[in-house]
């Protein structure tokens, strides 16, 4: 008797092990090594489109500093506060207009030049570049506007400027404050030649199976124009212009033509003239001439948008047998209903980019996400769970996940899409934000569930398929 | 005649003049040279040529080749923006009477829009349900522009109907806007968050004992103040030039890229967006910036109105102005910070206006949101430059600054005691402030 039982008891043991040990063996195999398979000029641009690409290119690398007298630190504008001196600081994975390198580069920026500030908790030297919404107003309205990590203060071209950062640890103990990393700009100028009807076709050519799943999708509009807006973690921008501007005065503190009043102007810190980046109403080039190249006489905004424009989209591996069996399944089960393969742009200005059907794997619609991601804050038609579908072209190659980078491995970003019968692994618990942790909100729920009744090999392939992107 | 009855006609006569010498009233558009249109005196050579350049973009008619449509208010940033000059606003003769049918266009021109009557963009309060009727439940705001290039001669076959107008109209959901003019723009820009922020804070007891509030509008993006607009809704004169050019016009630029409405491919016609950087062969001057950025360049380099010399009915004006109440929200002055461009630095704009957004009542209410703007609230108008305007409020309702003045007080309006007190003045007093009025 005993000695069945025990056999029986092993077996079981065996048993149990074995399918823990095989369920657990998807894994995501990590950034894709070699070549950046992104960053390069679009394929088919004129020679004048090409010059305006690499000139532009110049000035998204140009590193600032606040009145531009610092060697290496040549552009002006810095402060008072920020959160990089450079677009390319930032923007940098795997090369200049992706995504959050490592190491952080905001770890030395908060003491270079002498600066004074304090390294908040959620900025370390292995996770992603951040910056920091603050949810709520000290009065209890709504706030969700960034709050640079960083002041001038103390640093050797800001004498007498003695602003201090906010306090962040206070903002942490109130469940107050959300992090945002970079998103990478690959390819967006396709984008934005993708006319509103394309994305509204696209949006409604899969309704029948998105009900079925629990799908919604709508799309952020401009208070503007009425446009769809599509760019950002909420769909809240409308073009890469206006997020340009956008980025310049928030991000680093360069008022521009766009956003011309500097913010956190307090006395004492304020050393140039408004606004910082202008159009160039003489050549920069030779100090005289009226007349040059648009690269020449454009402001540094004009140049951002056009370099962003302009760029190539990311390209893919080469397909494999598991790659092929995982972008088949990623369809079947349903992820493409809201991370759309392909899309088409309209007739554009800009050689060869004229009805392109490109990959973003986005529908560039925002839906709602649950407790699990919920951040709080409002953006346009943007609710606090409603999030802008993350396009995943270039996702083999980006190193953090999700609108606050919270995980740098794609299954535990997947499972984070389900705040209920999900397999959260115990990060990306959400902060809630008035969502009920399991209470069912996300979208994805229905996806996330038949990703989960995959084989083992089945997710590998989907696992595969993503990183080949 | 007796005495008595002398005496009787006497008093009947003074109460009949007195009745007809309740005469203030608007002296009308003050005439002679336009006191605005001219670029800041203190401009370098540069600046100048970029003004220059400018403003021939801002003049320039288009075409559906240029950019123009498919759906559209104006053919050109100059033709409603005119009055007194380039950069002003709406003109006596309305341009889109004409611009309905210009080119073979097939439009009828709605109802609201007459020769005599302002410019006028149209906003639906509510969007449209499936049925045609609004739907109070969903918000609209949205500029619905007038025309479309269907049956023009360079409209390429295009075929598109104008929205439902009369419908609109019939169903409370067309409210109206006019131009707002442009000149001293750039000094606005220039005006820094602290020196907005200090003046909304002065002089607090007599706000508060006139019932004035007021807050700023503040930007979506980088959360500063936003003060271009009828409710104060736009951040810079770049977005503005973007989203007029696109909006007004039809012509996507940089900013705007994508072309509104839903129109079909029919009238698709164009390459976007119709306005780069690089240049155009369109452009008059064949500067490299795109039209955006050059609009904004000229609107920024425009100087602020003139105002006529004063007189002693102006100077009493101007003081009852203050003494009433007025000039707690049209502040008289404000002064811009250290800039870029060294002739916008450091100057007194007079520009009456505190840039703030108040709540105007339900008699000017229109029933659209705009940012922290709510659907009774407005900036407060900027009144230089008012004395050689046609049309007042924002949707040019009349063309009496009496009857705008009377037009500040309803239910809930935060100028209710300001005009009482206002109405509580004599005559000479009140005809003095509507000589002022004209001055500026």
């Amino acid at each position: 008797m005993r000695p069945k039982k025990s056999v029986a008891v092993t077996m079981c043991f065996c048993l149990l092990v074995l399918l823990t040990g095989t369920l657990h063996a998807q894994k995501d195999s990590g950034p894709r090594g070699g070549p950046p398979g992104a960053g390069g000029a679009f394929p088919t641009l004129n020679e004048a489109e090409m010059g305006f690409f690499n000139q532009t290119a110049m000035r998204f690398l140009e590193v600032d500093s606040v009145s531009g007298t610092i060697p290496g630190e040549g552009g002006a504008g810095l402060g008072p506060t920020f959160n990089g001196n450079s677009c390319a600081q930032c923007h940098a994975q795997p090369a200049v207009g992706g995504s959050s390198p490592v190491p952080n580069p905001q770890v030395a920026l908060a003491t270079l030049d002498g600066a004074t500030n304090t390294l908040p908790s959620f900025i370390t030297a292995n996770g992603p570049v951040r910056e920091a919404r603050f949810v709520r107003n000290p009065n209890g309205t709504p706030d969700g506007g960034v709050h640079g990590l960083f002041t001038i203060a103390g640093r050797s071209d800001a004498v007498g400027c003695n602003l201090a950062q906010p306090n962040f640890a206070q903002a942490l103990a109130n469940n107050n404050v959300i992090f945002r990393i970079p998103t990478p700009t690959f390819g967006l100028g396709l984008v934005e030649m993708t006319p509103d009807n394309v994305l509204r076709a696209n949006l409604v050519s899969t309704f029948n199976q998105k009900t079925r799943l629990g799908i919604g999708g709508a799309f952020n509009t401009s208070g503007n124009d009425g446009t769809i807006t599509r760019f950002g973690w909420k769909a809240q921008n409308k073009s890469l212009l206006v997020f340009a501007g956008e980025a310049y005065n928030v991000e680093s503190g360069v008022s521009n033509e766009l956003f011309p009043n500097e913010r956190s102007a307090i006395s004492g810190c304020v050393y140039n003239g408004s606004p910082e980046d202008y159009t160039n109403i003489i050549n920069d080039a030779d100090g005289v001439s009226l007349t040059g190249t648009a690269a020449d006489m454009s402001s540094d905004v004009v140049g951002f948008a056009n370099f962003m424009m302009l760029s190539a989209p990311p390209t893919p591996a080469p397909a494999t047998d598991s790659t092929t069996n995982g972008s088949d399944l990623f369809n079947r089960i349903g992820c493409a209903l809201c991370h759309s393969p392909t899309l088409t742009t309209g007739p554009s200005r800009f050689t060869g980019m004229s009805n392109v059907t490109y990959r973003p794997y986005s529908d560039f619609a925002i839906h709602h996400m649950g407790s699990g991601l919920a951040d709080g804050v409002t953006q346009g038609a943007a609710g606090p769970d409603q999030f802008r579908t993350a396009p995943l072209w270039g996702v083999g190659q980006r190193l953090f996940f999700l609108h606050d980078g919270r995980t740098s491995d794609l299954l535990v970003a997947i499972q984070a899409h389900a705040d209920c019968g999900g397999r959260n692994r115990g990060q990306g618990q959400g902060q809630g934000f008035g969502f009920r942790p399991g209470g069912c909100d996300s979208e994805a729920n229905g996806v996330i569930r038949n990703f989960n009744n995959l084989t083992p090999s089945q997710q590998q392939n989907i696992l595969d398929f993503l990183r080949s992107l | 005649m007796t005495k008595q009855s002398m005496a009787i006609l006497a008093v009947l006569s003074l109460s009949l003049s007195a009745g007809v010498a309740r005469a203030q009233s608007d002296p009308g558009p003050r005439s002679g040279a336009p006191g605005a249109g001219t670029p800041i005196t203190l401009l370098s050579d540069a600046q100048t040529g970029f003004f220059n350049d400018g403003a021939a973009r801002f003049n320039s008619t288009h075409g559906v080749d240029d950019g123009l449509g498919p759906t559209y208010n104006g053919d050109s940033c100059g033709s409603c923006h005119l009055q007194p000059a380039v950069g002003g606003s709406s003109p006596a003769v309305n341009p889109q009477v004409a611009l309905a049918t210009a080119h073979g266009g097939t439009n009828t021109v709605p109802s609201f829009i007459t020769v005599n009557g302002p410019v006028r963009e149209v906003r639906f309060k509510w969007q449209l349900g499936r049925d045609g009727s609004p739907n109070r439940h969903r918000p609209d705001g949205g500029v619905h522009a007038l025309f479309t290039s269907q049956g023009r001669d360079d409209g390429g076959g295009c075929t598109m109907s104008q929205p439902d107008f009369a419908a609109a109209v019939a169903s409370h959901n067309a409210i109206f806007r006019i131009p707002t003019p442009v000149f001293g723009a750039g000094l606005i820009e220039n005006i820094s968050e602290q020196t907005i922020l200090d003046n909304a804070a002065a002089n607090a007891a007599a706000k508060l004992a006139l019932g004035i509030v007021g807050f700023p509008n503040r930007s979506g993006n980088d959360g500063t103040i936003t003060r271009f607009g009828w409710k104060a809704q736009n951040k810079s004169l770049f977005v503005f030039a973007g989203e007029a050019y696109n909006v007004e016009m039809g012509v996507t630029n940089e900013l705007f890229p994508n072309e509104r409405s839903n129109p079909p491919s029919s009238c698709l016609l164009n390459s976007t967006p119709e306005d780069v950087t690089g240049g155009d062969s369109n452009d008059a001057a064949g500067t490299v910036t795109s039209d955006i950025t050059a609009f904004a360049l000229f609107m920024r380099f425009l100087d602020q109105p003139t105002p006529a010399p004063a007189t002693t009915s102006t100077t009493n004006g101007a003081a009852k102005f203050s003494a009433v109440g007025c000039a707690l929200c049209h502040t008289p002055s404000l002064t811009s910070n250290t800039t870029t461009v060294d002739a916008l630095s450091g100057v007194q704009a007079n520009l009456f206006s505190d840039l703030l957004v108040h709540s105007m009542g339900d008699r000017l209410a229109d029933g659209v949101s705009q940012g922290a703007a709510g659907p009774d609230q407005f900036r407060t108008a900027p009144l230089w430059g008012l004395g050689q305007r046609l049309f007042f409020l924002h949707d040019g309702r009349t063309s009496d600054l009496m009857q705008a003045i009377q037009a500040h007080r309803s239910e809930d309006s935060e100028a209710n005691r300001v005009i009482r007190n206002f109405n509580q003045l004599s005559t000479k007093d009140q005809q003095d402030i509507l000589n002022f009025l004209r001055s500026l």
